[in-house]
């Protein structure tokens, strides 16, 4: 559960600022690359999310979700994260409460009003586990530590006109990396360094899971950020898209008092039926927006 | 015009050759175009209402055609040994049918610990080090999803559940998905102690396999088995070869027209070689039969051609009637399963009910042909006399000693034997499923057996509750009745597993609420979806729609009979609906169920099957021998081998199969042929002897060596069927052809006994007589008859045939015949002690000898022959038995007698009159 805290919380970090192509890009390293990449994000301390997720099944079912995302970082290695349920109504009030100490320390804390007024700590993460029923896991999302990968240029492609720099990653510690898959693929956008298409691979090579980045909007005159994402599970054939609704860069959105069991306790039942009816008829004109973004995908 | 119709074969023989050249040609073209069909379907009925529902559940909640690997392992948690397997379920996930793959590596768990909750796939991939290994295990293990399911209890087996996506129009499919599984098993083999394969693919593709093998081994056996028999009977390589040369074109018509008509080959009409083979030969053997007893009364000094010819037209005009009889009686039985809703048997009941008819035609047409060709000119079943030897007249000799010398304690022995052998057949029951089709010792039955021991059964049924309201399936109540449903079938005790959503909340709640060993559902609807939020949508979108408003309880088990799983799905059908009350509908199907709930179709089909055929051949029958006790007489002796067959599948435990069931209503068409045999040639006796007792016995000497052979081939033929790949096959082989032993003995004791005591007339001789129609219409005693009745009743009479000069009746001996003079003239003279006084000439027409029939009497004058005669005799004691079956016809021959009576009393009186005159 805690990544997909940790998820939402990079959506802002995969923001790039358009920039024009460096003149040398051409000899620029894989490494060299990320770092411009890197470079040119820049989180804001306080973010405050409205999204609506869809998951998309075989079938062609759907599954909407309304949520809330609060971010706040205190510094630049420690960050406190939240995620609220609004919709629908049944799971409402339902909260994922993360502090990341970086690099390594996650912890994570779900809270479901339900159950009772307590918070179960959750543990255990894997690169390839999803969460809440999404494709997404925390590693998707996450910038890859320059310091534990390899990152491998491949040779530049062009898709759709786009001129594209392609990354290969590998972990750090894999000795056989000549003989074995990537772990993931990036694909760089090179007129903005902005990353639109990430592969996961197994050990076996085969790509189980794409992620792409649609509805790219400037920020601040350079910076640019991508307002949906979809990951697509090749192995189930599920679909989990995350349309980014508004997002206010405030302090104000997110005091500190919010990261609290206390906060979740108290505001579990924060819209009354009203409200409720007015976010079911959002949650369907999103779901609306989304299937018509998606057949153009 | 029928007899001319019989001899069209020999009367034409270069153009009847030419015919059946280019029809098989022609048909011969269509044997590429034949298609194998094992396919499931073809054992649901087309009308089930159920498959309609099946499709719609099994789209809404995936396919129930899944095939298990099973793997077993003693250090099965293993790096390397897990390495293997995961390597195996990303080639199994490569191929393009498969929908799904259900492992260890797709497993998701949670995980509730020192106040903790871990949510994560079991297996994302195989572990790097032993401990790893390990602790996964301990996970499954904890894990009662997976426990039975995927795993078995001591975590040495675990089974990889690959769901399929049927290729319906792609014949070679099931061959193809068997083949690729068996390649990727064949790959991990040598790492682990066991592993194998169980799903519809493997089935399906041995159920072809087996086919062909049948087809290659059961034809040319039975052949070889029936030329055996043949030679050792009727001790003649050519009368042999006759049967192998009819088979084999009416094997070739049928398979052709099979291809041109398209339709396919299947578990069933693989028997059809055989079949033609066995029940067409005792066609040929009757008519060989009848041929070398033709044959004993040419004239040997006759050229050899003369006496070929001379024995085939006899033959046909001695056996075609019968032939076309027993062929007719036969072809009904394969045809009253073509209106089976069951595919399979309605595939078979048209392709046999062909085979029959083609058999027949070239039997009736070409068998004359080859034997005034080729007929064998010596014979060593029939002695110059007529009379028989060799082993079945040994046979035969048994049963006449018997019949003649037991013949109440045959009767008694048969009616215990009947009431006993009724009551052992309450005990049958009905299968269809497709596992049972195959023997107990094969592979594939082991393997199913061995998966059975270790985890849940491969078979698999759904129960779905639907209600009209989504989300139904978020409130605890709506869930606790899956889990009551659940709980009701553990109580019952038949079936292996259940799961459902209950299942998987009960599991996520006890893992939140760590330490409990219950396994208790949230009480609240807010509770289940946010506990729901755990689960991926491919965790459970076997158990619930999409819009919650259908759930789906999975129910895995080893039933193979069909009877039980039956009783035991009803018993749940009955439960749930008190379970779950009015506002859901409930569903149990699967592709599997419907296929065993056919079972019961199978049963019901079978016995509409039987009174209706057993009703034709009545009719048949009692119009036959225009008689309706004609008609009932004529079913006991086929009646009898069905009731010993039915008695003796309850007592040996045989299902009533796709199979057996069918046995009935053939082995009814093959029973009654010899039924009709013993009945026409004792008919013909009867024409000419007023000793029926004799008759019976020259009969059954005369028939019973084709009888016995054709039984005795038949017997051997079925027989040969033991050796089919199929159970069923084996089943429907033993069973009829202990049904054709079984017909022997109602042939040759019951039949003899049951003639002794009737006088049957065949509509063919009421049809075929040739009597002066003028001389009947004339004559006093058939008046007011119509010419139909008059036939009738002449039959009932003997035809007696007298030199000129010899006498008819002669004067004061007593005697109870009277005479219907048809041609030529007879006089009556009254032998006086001082004068012979000629009393009358009689013409045709004329009757005499009517005082001794009414009473018996002295004649009281002679009857001579004026010319050469012919005249009718009626019996009386004979037409008073006999005509218990036509109290019409008996009623106004009294009727006319009277009237004959009266007017010979009016010309005494009126004589006596003259006479007084003459005297005064």
């Amino acid at each position: 559960m805690k990544f997909l805290t940790t998820t939402l919380l990079f959506i802002p970090l995969l923001t790039v600022t358009a920039i024009p192509v460096r003149a040398d890009s051409a000899h620029m390293s894989g490494k060299q690359i990320m770092e411009e990449v890197y470079r040119r994000h820049e989180q804001f301390p306080y973010i405050y999310e409205e999204q609506v997720m869809v998951l998309i099944d075989a079938a062609g079912n759907r599954d909407t979700r309304k949520l809330r995302r609060y971010s706040r970082l205190d510094s630049a290695d420690n960050g406190r994260y939240l995620l609220l349920f609004d919709d629908p109504p049944e799971v409402r009030g339902v909260g994922l409460l993360t502090t990341i100490q970086h690099p390594d320390s996650i912890q994570a804390g779900i809270y479901l009003p339900a159950f009772g007024d307590k918070l179960i700590e959750s543990i255990g993460q894997n690169e390839s586990e999803s969460f809440l029923g999404t494709d997404f896991s925390v590693y998707d999302l996450l910038p890859e530590p320059l310091e534990k990968y390899h990152f491998q240029r491949q040779p530049d492609n062009m898709i759709d006109e786009v001129n594209y720099f392609i990354i290969d990653i590998y972990k750090l510690n894999n000795a056989q990396r000549e003989s074995t898959p990537p772990y993931k693929r990036h694909y760089i956008r090179q007129d903005n360094y902005y990353i639109t298409r990430t592969d996961t691979f197994d050990r076996h090579g085969r790509i189980y899971k794409r992620q792409t980045h649609h509805d790219l909007k400037p920020l601040g005159g350079q910076m640019w950020r991508a307002n949906m994402m979809l990951m697509e599970n090749m192995k189930t054939s599920h679909q989990t898209l995350i349309k980014i609704e508004r997002r206010v860069f405030s302090r104000d959105y997110v005091p500190e008092s919010l990261f609290t069991l206390q906060w979740l306790i108290d505001n579990q039942h924060m819209s009354d039926e009203e409200e409720t009816a007015e976010n079911d008829k959002d949650t369907a004109a999103s779901a609306d927006a989304v299937s018509l973004t998606l057949g153009r995908l | 015009m029928f007899k001319r119709l019989l001899l069209t074969g020999l009367e034409y023989q270069l153009t009847t050759i030419s015919v059946l050249l280019i029809i098989t040609v022609i048909t011969a073209m269509g044997l590429n175009r034949l298609s194998i069909d094992t396919g499931l379907d073809s054992l649901i009925p087309a009308n089930d209402p159920m498959r309609l529902v099946y499709e719609r559940i099994s789209d809404e909640f995936g396919t129930d055609n899944r095939t298990i690997i099973y793997i077993r392992d003693t250090n099965l948690w293993t790096p390397q040994k897990l390495e293997a397997l995961e390597k195996l379920h990303h080639e199994l996930g490569k191929l393009d049918y498969v929908t799904r793959v259900d492992d260890l590596f797709s497993l998701h768990t949670i995980r509730g610990e020192d106040g903790k909750v871990d949510s994560r796939p079991l297996m994302p991939e195989a572990p790097a080090t032993l401990e790893l290994a390990q602790q996964i295990r301990q996970d499954a293990l904890d894990n009662p999803l997976i426990v039975d399911n995927f795993i078995s209890v001591d975590a040495t087996v675990t089974a990889i559940i690959v769901s399929i996506r049927e290729a319906r129009n792609d014949n070679d499919f099931n061959f193809r998905v068997n083949n690729d599984l068996n390649n990727l098993v064949a790959g991990i083999q040598p790492l682990f102690d066991e592993v194998v394969q169980v799903g519809s693919p493997r089935i399906n593709t041995e159920l072809k396999t087996s086919l062909a093998a049948d087809f290659k081994l059961l034809g040319p056996l039975s052949a070889f088995i029936l030329v055996l028999s043949i030679v050792v009977f009727l001790r003649s390589t050519t009368a042999a070869l006759i049967p192998i040369i009819t088979s084999a074109l009416s094997i070739i018509w049928t398979f052709g027209l099979m291809g041109w008509l398209g339709l396919p080959v299947n578990i069933l009409s693989v028997m059809l070689p055989s079949l033609i083979i066995v029940i067409g030969s005792t066609e040929d053997t009757h008519l060989i039969a009848s041929y070398f007893h033709s044959m004993t009364k040419t004239e040997s000094s006759a050229s050899s051609r003369e006496r070929r010819r001379i024995a085939s037209r006899m033959m046909m005009n001695h056996m075609g009637l019968p032939l076309v009889l027993t062929i007719s009686t036969t072809l009904l039985g394969f045809a009253s399963n073509i209106f089976n809703s069951i595919g399979l048997i309605q595939d078979f009941a048209i392709s046999s009910t062909m085979a029959i008819l083609f058999n027949g035609l070239i039997t009736l047409l070409l068998v004359p042909i080859l034997l005034e060709r080729f007929g064998p000119l010596k014979n060593s079943i029939y002695q110059q006399d007529g009379h028989m030897s060799g082993v079945a007249s040994l046979v035969s000799s048994a049963f006449s000693f018997s019949q003649s010398r037991f013949p109440r304690m045959i009767l008694v022995i048969t009616g215990v034997l009947c009431v006993f052998f009724i009551y052992a057949a309450s005990k049958l029951h009905v299968t269809n499923d497709p596992l049972s089709y195959f023997p107990e010792h094969r592979p594939l039955i082991q393997d199913a057996k061995l998966i059975h021991q270790d985890l849940s059964g491969i078979k698999l049924f759904f129960i779905t509750l639907e209600t009209d309201r989504e989300k139904s399936f978020q409130h605890p109540r709506n869930i606790q009745k899956l889990a009551d449903i659940q709980k009701f079938i553990r109580k019952q005790g038949a079936f292996d597993r259940s799961i459902s959503l209950a299942d998987h909340l009960a599991f996520v709640n006890r893992e939140f609420r760590q330490g409990e060993e219950k396994l208790d559902l949230p009480e609240s609807r807010e509770l289940v979806s946010q506990f729901l939020l755990f689960f991926h949508r491919s965790d459970l979108e076997s158990y619930i729609s999409h819009d919650m408003s259908k759930a789906n309880i999975i129910v895995r088990h080893n039933i193979h009979d069909s009877h039980t799983l039956n009783r035991y799905v009803e018993e749940l059908r009955q439960a749930i609906p008190a379970i779950v009350g009015n506002e859901m509908k409930a569903s149990i199907v699967s592709e599997n169920l419907m296929v065993n709930q056919a079972a019961e179709s199978l049963m019901i089909a079978q016995v509409k099957s039987l009174v209706i055929l057993l009703f034709v051949i009545f009719l048949i029958m009692s119009a036959m021998y225009t008689s309706f006790k004609g008609g009932v007489i004529s079913l006991v002796p086929a009646v009898i081998p069905i009731v010993l067959m039915f008695g003796t599948m309850g007592l040996l435990d045989i299902p009533l199969n796709p199979g057996t069931a069918m046995v009935a209503v053939i082995a009814i068409g093959i029973a009654i042929d010899g039924t009709i045999h013993l009945l026409s040639r004792y008919n013909e006796l009867c024409r000419r002897t007023d000793n029926y007792i004799e008759a019976v016995s020259i009969t059954v000497h005369e028939e019973s060596t084709p009888l016995v052979t054709a039984s005795l081939s038949l017997a051997f033929g079925f027989g040969i069927l033991l050796l089919s790949n199929f159970t069923v096959v084996a089943q429907f082989g033993a069973l009829a052809a202990a049904t054709m032993l079984f017909s022997i003995y109602a042939n040759l004791l019951i039949t003899p006994l049951i003639m002794t005591h009737v006088r049957l007339v065949g509509l063919h001789q009421i049809l075929a007589i040739s009597v002066d129609k003028v001389v009947l219409e004339n004559s006093p005693l058939f008046a007011d008859m119509s010419n139909y009745q008059r036939r009738k009743a002449i039959l009932i009479s003997e035809l007696n045939e007298f030199d000129a000069g010899e006498k008819l009746i002669v004067q004061d001996t007593s005697g109870r015949n009277m005479y219907l003079l048809l041609s030529g003239e007879v006089d009556v003279i009254r032998h006086n002690p001082d004068e012979d006084l000629h009393l009358a000439t009689l013409k045709p027409g004329q009757v005499f000898g009517e005082i001794g029939f009414i009473k018996e009497t002295h004649r009281t004058a002679d009857v001579q022959a004026r010319t050469d005669v012919s005249v009718l005799r009626f019996d009386y004691d004979k037409l008073k038995k006999d005509l218990k079956l036509f109290p019409n016809i008996i009623a106004k021959l009294n009727f006319n007698i009277s009237c004959i009576l009266g007017e010979r009393l009016a010309d005494v009186v009126e004589s006596m009159g003259h006479a007084n005159k003459q005297e005064k």
